[in-house]
């Protein structure tokens, strides 16, 4: 059996810099990751605008995830590759994960324990396309994977569902490599997608966007050869009599992203039913003490930087809660609760017009001086100011000329300086029609 | 006529259910075109001028459990699929439900099969090593006053109709044993023997052995037309590939039998299609069930007309969720599009079942078509203008049940008009691909040490490793293409619908068999998931 202190599942980005940064708080650290090679879904993103945030430059997805690879080589960070997690189990030492991979079955004791899964695309199936079961129905990260990784073209004539991100970068890309981009339908009425890449990726290609407009059918026995596009109306219900049939070979879909948490659950992780993620305090821990979560498993980010950013936040709390533990080494876990979990925690609720806030609550035990939170609007508002208010008094408020869901806001915040105890009603909400 | 329904109303209302007199439709249907049967591209002469002792007319549940039965005679066997692989008409797209029989009565050939097929089920899945489990069904009540009548139709069914094991369970026995059940019900009938198994699975499980004891199996292969004697025997039978000609001819055509009847000129019956669309739920949604439920009423609309097949939720043979199936007619053969009212049907039904079970944890839906005969029972017998074609029509549900107990009789049925000599080295076992998820830890350990491959995973959501898929390309009669690797071992049945995987089963497919990735398919040879290389492609390799 193999013994550490943390270890993290996923070598993608939010894993790659929870690694690093537990490492450098002095814990032993392994991480495991499915794929033969580190960096997640950035292998694919080979188009660039990744760390604007955090370098002040524009990467590409590939350039960015080396930037943390070559540092997780430097500090000899132990990594599994090509390696399966097939079970965890809660025990008093701990967790116990089981390793499967070309060298067998692998038992590793830890400590802590840090979800860094990502997420997966929602499916055809998952947003009721009805019709026929033909080849050529790709999520856009599928479609990605073939054009960027394998080198093959997936269509000559497609037509988008969703104005999600990687849906956007791959009417581009597809564009470039000399497939027919129809058009992007989105049933929302305003795009999912990040302002820039719409303007980059659409706009610049002659690209026609079609909001408040949906796909409901596939046609065609062996490949797509048809999709059947609607107008929808502001509940989202399709306008009958508004059916125009598109001609295409493929329909490439970019209709949300889910965070993966099967693990989280099995190990009886609380989910936060709005972000479809853990539920975390400020350390990113989540409701199980010793398991915490980052990057698009715990929410997912419109920025890979953010992501990161949350990787750094859980993986120096997940060493200090292993490194916390060594010391009451004969103790339960459940009894061990030290610094991080001894039952003071602060939900912060949510009010009007916010679709989530995360963390969920706060953990009066630790510094709140300066917590960093991440939050998205319900809607499209301009002059808009979130506040934060404790027990009905607002203790913070910030104005934004604009607030779109697509694009996450963050900040950091001083919750040491709220007054806040354990019986404090914190409220996140945002106020709309707000004066210049 | 230019109404379907009108047709199917006229056609049911003069059958007599049990009859061995059948309904043929011959009225003309003007209302659309009717499609004609898909038939595949292929075209070469590889069967040409073959001699079969038996020629076996479709791939699904029926067909190949014939053709491994009769590879137990020295017989040359064999069998054609017009579709890409086995099982994909109603024998793939069915909820996999082991029936008990509980709704039939004495005298039809459906009911004597469904009897003697779910007793033989546990040998015919050890044999054929298929996973199959019997956790038991129940047929829910929520109107008091049926429990009386319930009552004695269950005496009724357990004494004269030969369903042993129907019990009455009361609400109270009922709700403790299955929390999750709806609060309205007052009783259920509930029957231990019935089970789940992989419909698919089983089907290619059959045709896997019958290959292996010597049977000949083709698929993209579809019968185009027959030549016929005086006395009315099959002489010759075209089809894409050639000519063959056969001694003997077991229609096995599910929705299409009454076509192939009329090439032999013998159509004494005729099918009319019935879709039914089921749902597939991650496996989440588990904890709802595990066991087989449904809710029943009776109503004034049943007595009217009813083909509303039962329909309920079942805890699947792979640990997800079903929910279905509905049953509409409809005048085209081949038509398995999906639609939102059949989903929204099931679902409506369903909540009566399990109030907690959601339509949001569904992963995939799909559709199949039945092939009844306005009787509603199975045909099984000689022709009777064709006097060397063995009929096994209108097999729908619980053909996939009584499937392994009519290929029995069939068989006997050749073996007396041939007279063949037993077959020595028959060997009923079948070994399937091994399912590491299942292995305790130490087991898989063993098998990783063995075949390295078996480590690594490709699929995460159904845990299948690059070693099983390898397997399943090296077994008999298994395609080249996605999906065929998808019915066999899984990746890409969970709940990423292979978003994750399918790259990397194409490229263990390409690899294995030395193709070019563009020409692995995902189901038929002419269904392209990748046009070629991108322009930089060739860098890649």
């Amino acid at each position: 059996m193999v013994k550490t202190d943390v270890l993290v599942i996923g070598g993608g980005p939010a894993g790659l810099a929870a690694a690093i940064s537990a490492k450098k708080e002095g814990a032993d650290v392994i991480l495991v990751e499915r794929e033969a090679r580190l960096g997640g879904i950035l292998k694919q993103c080979i188009h660039d605008g990744f760390g604007l945030v955090r370098y002040g430059e524009k990467l590409s997805g590939p350039e960015y995830a080396e930037r943390f690879i070559g540092e997780f080589l430097e500090l000899k960070i132990k990594a599994k590759l090509l390696t399966f997690v097939t079970s965890i189990e809660k025990n008093d030492k701990g967790f116990k994960a089981a390793l499967v991979s070309k060298e067998g079955i692998e038992e590793v004791q830890t400590k802590s324990l840090i979800l860094a899964t990502g997420c997966r695309e929602r499916t055809s199936k998952q947003v009721f396309i009805h019709g026929t079961r033909p080849a050529g129905i790709f999520t856009a990260g599928t479609a990605q994977h073939f054009t960027n990784l394998l080198g093959q073209l997936p269509t000559k004539r497609c037509v988008i569902l969703g104005s999600g991100d990687i849906g956007l970068i791959m009417a581009r890309r597809l564009t470039l490599e000399g497939a027919k981009v129809l058009g992007v339908y989105e049933v929302k009425p305003t795009p999912s997608g990040l302002t820039r890449n719409i303007h980059q990726c659409l706009y610049d290609f002659d690209i026609p966007l079609y909001l408040s407009h949906t796909v409901t059918r596939v046609f065609g026995d062996d490949r797509l050869t048809a999709v059947e596009v609607v107008k929808v109306d502001e509940k989202m219900q399709v306008i009958s009599g508004t059916e125009e049939i598109v001609e295409c070979d493929a329909l490439i879909l970019s209709v949300g992203l889910i965070p993966e948490n099967e693990i989280a659950e099995d190990l009886d992780v609380e989910i936060d039913p709005k972000t479809k993620g853990p539920k975390c305090d400020t350390h990113l821990m989540t409701s199980v003490p010793g398991i915490f979560s980052c990057g698009n498993a715990l929410h997912v980010s419109d920025l890979v930087d953010y992501v990161s950013e949350s990787g750094e936040t859980a993986g120096k709390y997940a060493a200090h809660f292993a490194l916390q533990f060594q010391d009451a080494d004969n103790k339960n876990i459940s009894s061990y609760t030290g610094v991080l979990g001894d039952g003071k925690l602060v939900d912060i609720e949510i009010g009007d017009n916010i679709l989530y806030f995360v963390p969920q609550s706060l953990n009066l035990e630790t510094d709140l001086s300066s917590v960093i939170v991440y939050f998205r609007s319900k809607d499209v508002f301009d002059n808009s100011k979130l506040k934060i208010k404790v027990d009905g008094k607002v203790v913070f408020e910030k104005k934004y000329a604009f607030l779109r869901p697509p694009e996450m806001e963050k900040l950091k915040l001083d919750f040491a300086s709220f007054g806040i105890t354990d019986k404090s009603l914190i409220l996140a909400e945002v106020e709309v029609g707000v004066s210049e | 006529m230019d109404s379907w329904s009108d047709i199917v109303d006229v056609c049911s209302s003069v059958a007599i259910h049990g009859s061995h007199i059948h309904v043929v439709n011959d009225i003309k249907f003007t209302g659309d075109k009717i499609p004609p049967m898909r038939i595949p591209s292929l075209s070469d002469e590889t069967l040409s001028g073959k001699t079969p002792d038996v020629l076996i007319i479709g791939g699904g549940i029926s067909g190949c459990a014939i053709a491994r039965e009769l590879t137990k005679w020295n017989l040359s066997v064999m069998l054609l699929e017009k579709e890409a692989d086995f099982a994909l008409g109603a024998s793939g797209s069915n909820d996999g439900e082991v029936h008990v029989g509980f709704d039939l009565s004495k005298g039809s050939l459906k009911q004597k099969y469904v009897l003697l097929g779910n007793k033989i089920f546990d040998q015919i899945t050890d044999e054929l090593d298929v996973p199959f489990k019997r956790i038991g069904q129940y047929a829910a009540f929520t109107q008091s006053w049926l429990f009386i009548p319930i009552c004695l139709l269950a005496l009724w069914r357990r004494f004269y109709d030969g369903v042993w094991d129907t019990r009455i369970v009361t609400r109270k026995k009922l709700l403790k044993k299955n929390s999750t059940f709806s609060k309205k019900m007052k009783f259920a009938v509930y029957n231990s023997s019935a089970g789940v198994v992989c419909p698919y699975g089983l089907t290619i499980a059959y045709a896997e052995n019958a290959a292996e004891n010597g049977a000949e199996l083709y698929l993209n292969t579809a019968v185009l037309d027959m030549e016929t004697d005086k006395d009315g025997n099959i002489t010759s039978v075209t089809t894409n590939r050639g000519k063959v000609y056969p001694k003997v001819v077991i229609n096995a055509a599910g929705v299409f039998a009454d076509d192939v009847a009329e090439m032999a000129k013998d159509r004494f019956y005729s099918i009319y299609p019935r879709r039914g669309t089921n749902s597939i739920q991650d496996k989440k949604a588990a904890k709802n069930i595990d066991t087989i439920a449904s809710v029943q009423y009776i109503n004034k609309a049943m007595f009217k007309k009813g083909h509303t097949k039962g329909g309920g939720l079942m805890r699947t043979v792979h640990d997800n969720v079903l929910a279905g199936p509905d049953a509409v007619e409809t005048y085209k053969k081949e038509d398995t599009s999906t639609n939102a009212e059949s989903i929204k049907t099931v679902y409506d039904k369903q909540k009566g079942t399990v109030p907690a079970n959601s339509e949001r944890d569904i992963i995939t839906y799909f559709t199949g078509v039945r092939a009844p005969t306005f009787e509603e029972d199975f045909i099984i017998e000689w022709g009777r203008k064709c006097p060397n074609m063995i009929h096994c029509s209108g097999i729908q549900s619980p053909g996939l049940t009584a499937a392994p107990a009519f290929a029995f009789d069939i068989e006997k049925m050749v073996v007396e008009k041939l007279n063949p000599e037993k077959n020595k080295n028959f060997n009923p076992r079948r070994q399937g691909v091994p399912s590491l998820k299942n292995m305790d830890l130490e087991k898989r350990a063993e098998m990783i040490k063995k075949n390295p491959d078996y480590g690594i995973i490709i699929c995460r959501c159904e845990e299948i490793s690059k070693g099983e898929i390898i397997d399943a390309l090296n077994r008999p009669l298994c395609p080249p293409t996605v999906d065929a690797i998808k019915r066999r071992v899984r990746p890409g049945m969970g709940r990423c619908q292979g978003g994750f995987c399918s790259p990397l089963v194409m490229q263990i497919i390409a690899e294995e068999r030395g193709l070019k990735l563009s020409d692995v398919k995902k189901a038929s040879t002419e269904a392209v998931v990748l046009y070629g290389e991108t322009k930089g492609g060739a860098l890649h390799g």
